[in-house]
C-alpha cells in the first residue's frame, strides 16, 4: 500500500507512540490534511457513533488509542481498562469495515504473551498460556482485536493486522511514567538535585529486558502499513536485550552521575528475562530497529530533563 | 440468593436453552411476571442503549443470548460470530453493573477450551492453548467475558459468575440444517432418509471425534442452581460427565429411530475438535449440580419432540 495519497486515521495520535507515528508519516511526505488525529474531548471512541464518524472517508486506520498505566493503575481499574480498550477497538474495526476502510492496524503489546512463554517470545506461542494476571484485562482486550482481525479477514476479506510492541522509550513519554527507563532518569535527576550520593534500585539488577526506541517503533508500524497483509500477528522489537544493571550504568554515565548505584536484593526482580523474537518482522516487511541504544537514550534524556526541571520549578 | 421475589432478565429467553431456564424458574416458584425476556424484534443487544433499557430495574441478569451455529456456520461467519457475541456480552455486563443489578450470570462455551486439552477438561486449563480453529473466534469472544467478569468483581465488587456448558441437546433445539449442531442434524438426516426411503445417510468427518452432551433441561437446572448458590470468580463447567464418539452416537440414534441403512462418512469434511469432555466436579462441589437425565432417555425425548414438530423446527 502506497501511503502517499491515502487518508489516514491515527487514534491515540497525540500519545507517546502516536506522535512519533504522525511525525514519521509527515517525513514520508504524507500531507498533514490527510492525517486525522481524533481528540478524546471530541470523540469518545467507546461509543459506536463516534467510531462511525472518525472512520468515514478514511483509507487506513492505525488504532493506537488505549487506556493503560502503571501496575497500581492496572490493579485498581481492571474493569475500566478491559471495557474501554475492548469497546474502542472492536467498534472501531466494525465501523471501519462497514465504511470500507482498506486497511486497519491494531496494536498490542508484549504483555499479551503468556507469563511463562519461552524466550525469546515467538508469535506462535502467543496463545500458549495465561498472561501475567495483573495485565490480563488489558491484554485480553487487546488480544481480542487480533481475533477480530483474523475473523474479519476470513469472513469479509478485510485487511486487518495485529502488531505486538515491546517496551518503548524515547522523547514524548508521560513524565510520571513508571516504566524502567523514565523512572531511572527521574531518580538520577532527583538524586543530583538533592545532593544524594547514591540511588537505590530494586532487585539484583540481573533481569534483562529489550527496549525499542519509539521512533523505530513508529517506523515498524508504517512499514507494516505499507507492506504486511497477513492474518498472523507480528512482533515489533529491538532484537537485543540488556540487564537492568548495564542499563543503569549507561544512564548514570550519560547523565554524568557520580554517586553509587545500590541494588536492594531483598526486593523482587520480577520476570528474569523478557525479549521478543523479531525474525518475522524482518522477513515479512524488512523491519529492523536501527537506532543505537546510546543515541536513543541521549534523546530520551535530552527531552526528559528540561520537562521535569520545568515541572519542578512550578 | 432466593430467586422467588427477584426480577430476572433472561436474554435469549426465547431460545432453545432460554425456554428451558424459564421453565425451571417457574417450577421453582418464580412468578411469571418477574421474568423478563427481551424480544429480538424490540431489543438489539448489540446496541448499548437497548442493553440499558433491558437491564433497567432488574435484579438478576442471565445472559443467554448468543449467535451460534454448527461447524459450517462457524466457518462462514467468524466475523459476525465474534463481533455480535463480544459486543452483546461486554455491553450487557457494563449496563447491568451501571444499573445496580445484583447478580449477572454469563455463559461461556466448551468451544473456549484449547483444541488439545487432556480430558476431562478442567477449568484451570482454559487458557493453555488456542481453541479448535473452526470455532475459535466464537470461543474466544465468550472467554473474554470471563476476564470481564473477574475484572468487574475485582474493581466494583459486582457479582458476575461464568459458566461453561458443554454441547446441549433436547426439545426446542434448532433443526435448521444451516446452523444446527450434531444431534439435531443427525436426527433430521435419519428422519429424512426414512421418509424418502433411502438406504444410506451421509455424515461429515470420520466419526472418531468424541463429544459430551448435556440435556438442555439439566443445563437449565445447573444455571438456576448457580444463580442461587454460586458467587465466586472462578469459571465452572456444566456437563454430564459422559463422552461418546460420533460413530457410537449415530449408531444409537439409528437404533432409537429404527433406521437400518448405511452410514457413509465424508472424510473430506472436518471433525472439529478431536475430543470433548468436561470435568464436572467443581459444579457438584460448589452448588451441588449433577446432570440427572440419561443419554438414551434424553435422546428419546428429543427424537419424539422432533418428529412431532418437524415442520416448524427445520427453520
Amino acid at each position: 500500500m502506497n501511503l502517499k495519497k491515502k487518508k489516514i486515521l491515527v487514534t491515540g495520535g497525540a500519545g507517546f507512540l502516536g506522535q512519533h507515528v504522525v511525525r514519521r508519516l509527515l517525513e514520508k511526505g504524507i500531507k498533514e490534511q490527510n492525517i486525522l488525529v481524533p481528540r478524546i474531548e471530541n470523540y469518545d471512541l467507546r461509543l459506536i457513533e463516534n467510531c462511525e464518524k472518525v472512520v468515514k472517508g478514511q483509507n487506513l486506520v492505525i488504532h493506537l488509542a488505549g487506556l493503560t498505566g502503571g501496575i497500581e493503575y492496572h490493579k485498581q481499574n481492571p474493569a475500566t481498562i478491559f471495557y474501554d480498550n475492548l469497546m474502542m477497538g472492536i467498534q472501531l474495526m466494525e465501523a471501519a469495515r462497514k465504511a470500507e476502510v482498506e486497511k486497519f492496524i491494531t496494536i498490542g503489546s508484549a504483555t499479551e504473551y503468556p507469563e511463562n512463554a519461552p524466550l525469546p517470545f515467538r508469535e506462535s506461542d502467543l496463545w500458549r498460556g495465561f498472561p501475567e494476571p495483573i495485565h490480563a484485562p488489558y491484554t485480553v482486550a487487546k488480544k481480542m482485536l487480533l481475533v477480530q482481525a483474523q475473523a474479519y479477514r476470513k469472513q469479509y476479506d478485510f485487511n486487518a493486522i495485529h502488531l505486538l510492541m515491546t517496551n518503548m522509550y524515547g522523547p514524548g513519554e508521560k513524565l510520571d511514567s513508571s516504566f524502567v527507563i523514565p523512572s531511572l532518569i527521574r531518580r538520577i535527576w532527583q538524586a543530583e538535585k538533592e545532593n544524594q550520593n547514591f540511588i537505590e534500585i530494586w532487585g539484583t539488577g540481573k533481569p534483562t529486558r529489550d527496549f525499542l526506541y519509539v521512533g523505530d517503533a513508529a517506523e515498524g508500524i508504517i512499514k507494516a502499513a505499507e507492506s504486511y497483509n497477513k492474518p498472523e500477528p507480528v512482533n515489533i522489537g529491538s532484537g537485543w536485550e540488556i540487564s537492568i544493571k548495564e542499563l543503569t550504568g549507561i544512564i548514570v554515565r550519560l547523565m554524568n552521575f557520580k554517586g553509587e548505584v545500590r541494588f536492594d536484593e531483598t526486593k523482587p526482580d520480577g520476570q528474569m528475562r523478557r525479549m521478543m523474537d523479531t525474525t518475522r518482522a524482518e522477513q515479512e516487511f524488512d523491519f529492523k530497529a536501527s537506532t543505537d541504544f546510546e543515541v536513543g537514550l541521549k534523546k530520551a534524556i535530552g527531552w526528559y530533563i528540561p520537562k521535569i526541571e520545568k515541572l519542578f520549578q512550578k | 440468593m432466593d430467586l422467588k421475589d427477584k426480577k430476572i432478565l433472561i436474554t435469549g429467553g426465547g431460545g432453545f436453552l432460554g425456554s428451558h431456564v424459564i421453565q425451571k424458574l417457574l417450577e421453582k416458584g418464580v412468578p411469571q411476571e418477574n421474568i423478563f425476556v427481551p424480544r429480538q424484534s424490540e431489543y438489539d443487544l448489540r446496541k448499548l442503549e437497548d442493553c440499558k433499557k433491558a437491564v433497567s430495574n432488574q435484579q438478576i441478569v442471565i445472559h443467554l443470548a448468543a449467535k451460534v451455529g454448527g461447524i459450517g456456520f462457524n466457518q462462514e461467519k467468524p466475523g459476525e460470530l465474534f463481533y455480535d457475541n463480544m459486543v452483546m456480552g461486554a455491553q450487557m455486563i457494563e449496563a447491568a453493573y451501571r444499573a445496580g443489578v445484583q447478580k449477572f450470570v454469563a455463559l461461556g462455551t466448551v468451544c473456549a477450551y484449547p483444541k488439545f486439552t487432556s480430558t476431562p477438561f478442567k477449568e484451570e486449563n482454559l487458557w493453555n492453548d488456542y481453541p479448535e480453529e473452526t470455532n475459535a473466534h466464537y470461543g474466544l469472544a465468550k472467554k473474554a467475558l470471563l476476564i470481564q467478569a473477574q475484572a468487574y468483581r475485582s474493581q466494583y465488587g459486582f457479582n458476575v459468575i461464568f459458566l461453561l456448558p458443554v454441547n446441549l441437546y433436547g426439545s426446542g433445539d434448532s433443526f435448521d440444517p444451516t446452523r444446527s449442531h450434531v444431534i439435531p442434524a443427525l436426527i433430521k438426516k435419519v428422519a429424512d432418509a426414512i421418509k424418502n426411503k433411502e438406504d444410506y445417510i451421509n455424515v461429515w468427518g470420520t466419526g472418531q471425534a468424541t463429544r459430551e452432551f448435556l440435556y438442555a433441561p439439566d443445563a437449565a437446572e445447573g444455571i438456576v442452581l448457580a444463580t442461587e448458590k454460586y458467587d465466586k470468580s472462578d469459571p465452572v463447567n456444566l456437563g454430564s460427565g459422559q463422552e461418546i464418539s460420533i460413530k457410537n452416537l449415530i449408531a444409537l440414534i439409528c437404533r432409537l429411530m429404527g433406521f437400518k441403512g448405511e452410514i457413509r462418512w465424508d472424510i473430506s469434511k472436518p471433525d472439529g475438535q478431536p475430543r470433548r469432555m468436561l470435568d464436572t466436579s467443581r459444579a457438584e462441589q460448589e452448588f451441588d449440580f449433577k446432570a440427572k437425565t440419561s443419554f438414551v432417555e434424553g435422546l428419546k425425548k428429543t427424537i419424539k419432540w422432533y418428529l412431532q414438530n418437524q415442520e416448524e423446527s427445520s427453520g
